[in-house]
Formats: C-alpha cells, sequence, structure tokens
C-alpha cells in the first residue's frame, strides 16, 4: 500500500504543471518534442529536438531541464543568460569545446557525478581535453550519448553496454590515424576480435571481458602510465580478477601487439603444411573416385586384374 | 599363390580385425573430435558473427559449447593415452608382433604403393598395389591422429588450462608461446577437420565398395573375401601361417 502511494506521489509529482520539478520541464518539452531542425548559435549546430517521451524514460528523466542547462530562466527562453556556479566554472573553461550543444550542461554532470567527473578529468581522454585543448579525447557524451537519453548500462540499448561498448571504445580507436596521431597500436579492435576474449564476445558470451574490464573506463590511462590497469606487473591483479592465480608469465598470453616473428613464421609453416596435405588428399580423392568410377562402370573384370596382380607380385 | 579355386578357406568366414577395446578406443576418439570440430568451429570463425552465434548456440551457447570442447578434448587426450598404453601392453606381453605386412608403421614399400596406387588411378598401371593390414591410406589417418594429439592436443591443454600451463613456459618464451599455440591449436584443427572430410569420409565411406560405411569399426569382424580384397599381404600372410600349423 505504502509502494502504490509512493508511486502515485511520484506520477502526481511528473504530471501536475503545479509542481517545480515537473514545471519546467513540461513546458520545455512541449516545444522542444516537436522541434525538428537545428539552429546556428555561436557557431554551433544545436539540436533543437528532444524526444519527450525518451528522455521520460532515461535515468535522468526525473531530472528537470534547468537541472542541467543552468544558465536558461525564463519561459519561453532567450538565449542562455543565467550565472554559472562558481564550483563549475573552472572546468567549464577546459572542456566547453567537447560540449556539443550547451557547455553549462556538460559540466552540470559534475553535480551529482563527481566522483566519475574527476576520474574522466584525470583519465588520458579526460587530460587530452583539458591540458592540450583537443577534442580527440573522449567525454560524457561521446560513449554515453546525449544526456537526454542515457540509459543504465544493463540495458542493452545502452552505448556502454556488454554487448555495445566495445564498438563505441572503436568509434575512435578503430581509426588508424587517432592511432598513428598518439603513438598508440592501430590493431587494437582487430586483436581483440581475434583473441578468446572478443571471440567469446562476439559469440555472445556474457562474461567475456570487453575494453573495460582491463582498462577501466572513466579513469582510463595510457598503457604506460603506472597507475594503468595493463601497466606492467598491475596486469597480474587486472587478470586476476577473472583468472585466479594470474602469474608474470600468464598475463603475457593478452596482447595487442602485432604476433612476433615465431608466430608468425610458424603459422606460414602450418599453413604451408595444411595446403600442401589438403592438395594431396584432394588429389588422391579425387583419382581415385575417378578410378573407383571407371572399374565399376567400365571394367567388370576384377578377378582377371587380381589375377595380374598376382602374377606381377609372384 | 593361391587361386580361389583351390583356397582351403570358407571366403564367407569372418577374422577379427579389431577386438572390442580398439573398437571402443576409436568410438570414443570419433565421438569428441566430432564435438570438438563442432565446438571449436563456431569459436574459430567468431568474426562470421550471425551465423557462428547461431551455431554456438546450438550447443548451448558459448559457455556450454566451452565446457564441451575442453570435457572432449580432455576425454580424446585420455584415449590417446590409453590407446598407447594399450599398445605397450600387447607388444611387451608378445599379443601383438611387428611384421612388414600387418604393422601400421610406416615402411618404404608405402612410398612404392603410393606411387603405384597414382599410376593404376592414371590407367598407366593395370594393376592395384598389394596391401598388407593397413595401407597407406589408413597409415597416412592413423599417425595422423599422433601427429594431432602433439600439435592439437598439447596447445589444447595449454590454452583449457592456462594458468597451470603457465609454470612451463619458460620466461624468455612468454613473448611468443601464447600466440604460438593459439595458432598451433587453431590451425591443425582445421587441418585435421579437413583431412577427416576428404580422406577418411572417401576411404571408408564414400568409397563405392564401402558406402555407406565400412561396417568394422562397429563389428570388429570383415570377410576373409573382403581381407583377400582389400590387404591381400594380410590374407597371404594368414594364410602361410595356417598351413604351418597343419604341418
Amino acid at each position: 500500500m505504502r509502494k502504490w502511494l509512493f508511486m502515485l506521489l511520484v506520477v502526481s509529482l511528473f504530471s501536475l504543471p503545479t509542481f517545480s520539478s515537473g514545471d519546467t520541464k513540461a513546458t520545455c518539452i512541449v516545444c522542444h518534442n516537436n522541434m525538428v531542425g537545428t539552429i546556428e548559435y555561436q557557431g554551433k549546430q544545436i539540436e533543437l529536438n528532444v524526444d519527450g517521451e525518451r528522455f521520460e524514460k532515461s535515468v535522468h528523466g526525473f531530472l528537470s531541464c534547468t537541472d542541467c542547462h543552468l544558465r536558461f530562466q525564463e519561459n519561453p527562453h532567450q538565449p542562455p543568460s543565467g550565472e554559472v556556479p562558481e564550483e563549475l566554472r573552472p572546468i567549464m573553461e577546459k572542456v566547453s569545446l567537447k560540449a556539443k550543444v550547451d557547455p553549462v550542461a556538460l559540466v552540470a554532470c559534475y553535480n551529482c557525478h563527481q566522483e566519475v567527473y574527476e576520474d574522466v578529468l584525470s583519465s588520458v581522454h579526460g587530460r587530452n581535453i583539458t591540458e592540450k585543448q583537443s577534442t580527440d579525447g573522449a567525454f560524457c557524451i561521446d560513449c554515453h550519448g546525449s544526456a537526454h537519453y542515457i540509459v543504465s548500462s544493463e540495458d542493452d540499448a545502452s552505448a556502454v553496454s556488454q554487448f555495445k561498448v566495445v564498438e563505441t571504445c572503436g568509434n575512435c580507436h578503430g581509426s588508424p590515424e587517432l592511432a598513428e596521431k598518439y603513438g598508440i597500436e592501430a590493431n587494437v579492435m582487430k586483436s581483440y576480435f581475434e583473441s578468446f576474449h572478443g571471440k567469446k564476445h562476439l559469440l555472445g558470451h556474457t562474461k567475456a571481458p570487453t575494453c573495460v574490464n582491463c582498462h577501466g573506463a572513466h579513469a582510463i590511462k595510457t598503457k604506460d602510465d603506472p597507475t594503468s590497469p595493463v601497466f606492467g606487473t598491475n596486469k597480474i591483479k587486472t587478470c586476476g580478477n577473472c583468472h585466479k592465480g594470474a602469474n608474470e608469465k600468464f598475463v603475457a598470453a593478452i596482447t595487442h601487439q602485432e604476433p612476433g616473428p615465431i608466430p608468425h613464421y610458424a603459422e606460414k609453416g602450418l599453413i604451408i603444411l595444411t595446403i600442401s596435405v589438403i592438395a594431396f588428399t584432394v588429389t588422391h580423392v579425387l583419382l581415385e573416385a575417378y578410378s573407383d568410377i571407371r572399374d565399376t562402370f567400365f571394367r567388370k573384370k576384377k578377378e582377371v586384374e587380381h589375377a595380374e596382380s598376382e602374377e606381377l607380385s609372384s | 599363390m593361391l587361386s580361389q579355386k583351390n583356397s582351403p578357406l570358407d571366403e564367407t568366414q569372418e577374422v577379427e580385425r579389431f577386438n572390442i577395446i580398439f573398437r571402443i578406443q576409436h568410438i570414443v576418439m570419433f565421438t569428441t573430435f566430432l564435438l570438438l570440430a563442432f565446438t571449436g568451429w563456431g569459436l574459430k570463425y567468431a568474426e562470421l558473427k550471425d551465423v557462428s552465434s547461431w551455431w554456438i548456440r546450438i550447443w548451448g551457447g558459448p559457455k556450454v559449447a566451452g565446457i564441451i570442447h575442453r570435457v572432449a578434448g580432455v576425454t580424446m587426450i585420455l584415449d590417446f593415452i590409453f590407446h598407447v598404453l594399450y599398445l605397450g601392453y600387447l607388444l611387451l606381453t608378445g599379443k601383438m608382433k611387428i611384421r612388414k605386412e600387418t604393422t601400421v608403421i610406416p615402411l618404404p614399400k608405402d612410398v612404392v604403393d603410393v606411387v603405384h596406387n597414382f599410376l593404376y588411378f592414371l590407367g598407366i598401371s593395370k594393376t592395384k598395389p598389394k596391401f598388407g593390414r593397413f595401407t597407406y591410406a589408413q597409415k597416412f589417418d592413423y599417425w595422423a591422429v599422433f601427429w594431432g594429439m602433439f600439435v592439437i592436443g598439447l596447445s589444447g591443454l595449454c590454452l583449457a588450462f592456462p594458468i597451470q600451463a603457465s609454470y612451463f613456459v619458460p620466461s624468455w618464451a612468454t613473448g611468443w608461446f601464447w600466440q604460438l599455440v593459439a595458432v598451433m591449436h587453431s590451425d591443425e584443427a582445421l587441418l585435421a577437420i579437413v583431412f577427416i572430410l576428404f580422406w577418411h569420409f572417401y576411404n571408408e565411406h564414400l568409397k563405392p565398395e564401402t558406402f555407406p560405411m565400412s561396417w568394422v569399426w562397429l563389428t570388429g569382424r570383415i570377410s576373409l573375401k573382403e581381407l583377400k580384397h582389400k590387404h591381400p599381404l594380410e590374407y597371404e600372410l594368414m594364410l602361410k601361417e595356417q598351413e604351418g600349423e597343419g604341418k
């Protein structure tokens, strides 16, 4: 009963325009739900449409528009004019280049996700943005998509779900230009899908490790950073999360590096062996089949042949 | 030599070719082989995502298919070890003797037989080579299992039990060892499957005289007529021995 009362309360919060939280949202959505296309504002193409239904279903559906879009005040609104809170300003200066629409909304994530946000700022992705002022580093919306439609990572529709996250990382890490620019392994995607981890992932193994299981997610570091989970002997602990008893010789099994000369030439040798054996067996079988057909249909005199063969051997 | 007319043996009479212990070994071998091939195929070609994941679901999904593959692999290796021990026992107790007409060990004559047989296929020779208990084709089939056990079996153990295997890997080899065993396992498994598909299937199933299959794997017995036709040297040796006993 209490549960039902609670539900009723939640529903009424969303549906009654008199409540403040529902108020701004309902009034914003009324227009933005039906708007199509973009407008140009300060050199950026700004998408106007917000799918109200999808937003309601997202993990952020309970928020009010102005919880993130902090500088919008009136309804209908003018160009953003409100104050940016003091504590968000230094972050905003550093990351605003990553905002697709509203740089304030991008730092507003910090209000609720402080710990994760700081992880991202300290990560190789975040530092590429804040220190080099490059748009290459992945920020919140690059992996999770628009904050309007974020669903739980447990949900298959999430871009960071078990079966989508590899593709999401691959959006950038599958690019040879990016690999060359930053001097990182170019074949990370290919080598992952060729590894047993990647093969199991492709086949739908729900426990098969993806990028994030080894490399981490928000606080991701380069493999040369001593705090990276794939740096040197840190691998023993990282691999040990799944492979109990992992040791230094074991952790060498998984790498994105191209095979060295020994496996490379061993494979070449085995391919030559395979082709030779198959060529021999196929030739043999086809010729034998030919002679068997010939003997069955055109030479019905096996006894004579046998007598001949015995003569030959004696 | 003996012709059909004055043969002292009844042609329809059967002799034992493989005893029940060998027959069971063979059944375990081909059952595990098929399970390994079916479950391994999906993993090898995982990049064909739709087909392979559908195929693996038939085998109970990736987790179950993985368990089937490992259990079948270990069973096959145990079957192989038992085979070698059993051969050792038969040889040591004198129940099996190594003779050129009956041994499965490759001999120079097998190479001659291959050439001879090719000449027969092409119609250049009018006669077929005379085979012993094991034709070169059967010897090839048999020793292929040893090669497979060595290459695929050992690499498979390393892949199935990597932590345990890592204790045996010298530290200077870790840089290439794991990639090497993965390549060995996958490439040679493909060879084994294709080899069995062509060689074994043609020789023991599709040949007009054998189709749909040679029943010797089940009954263990072969008629003297068939023995004389397919393994004349063994047949002659058998006759000679019987004459010797008669004297």
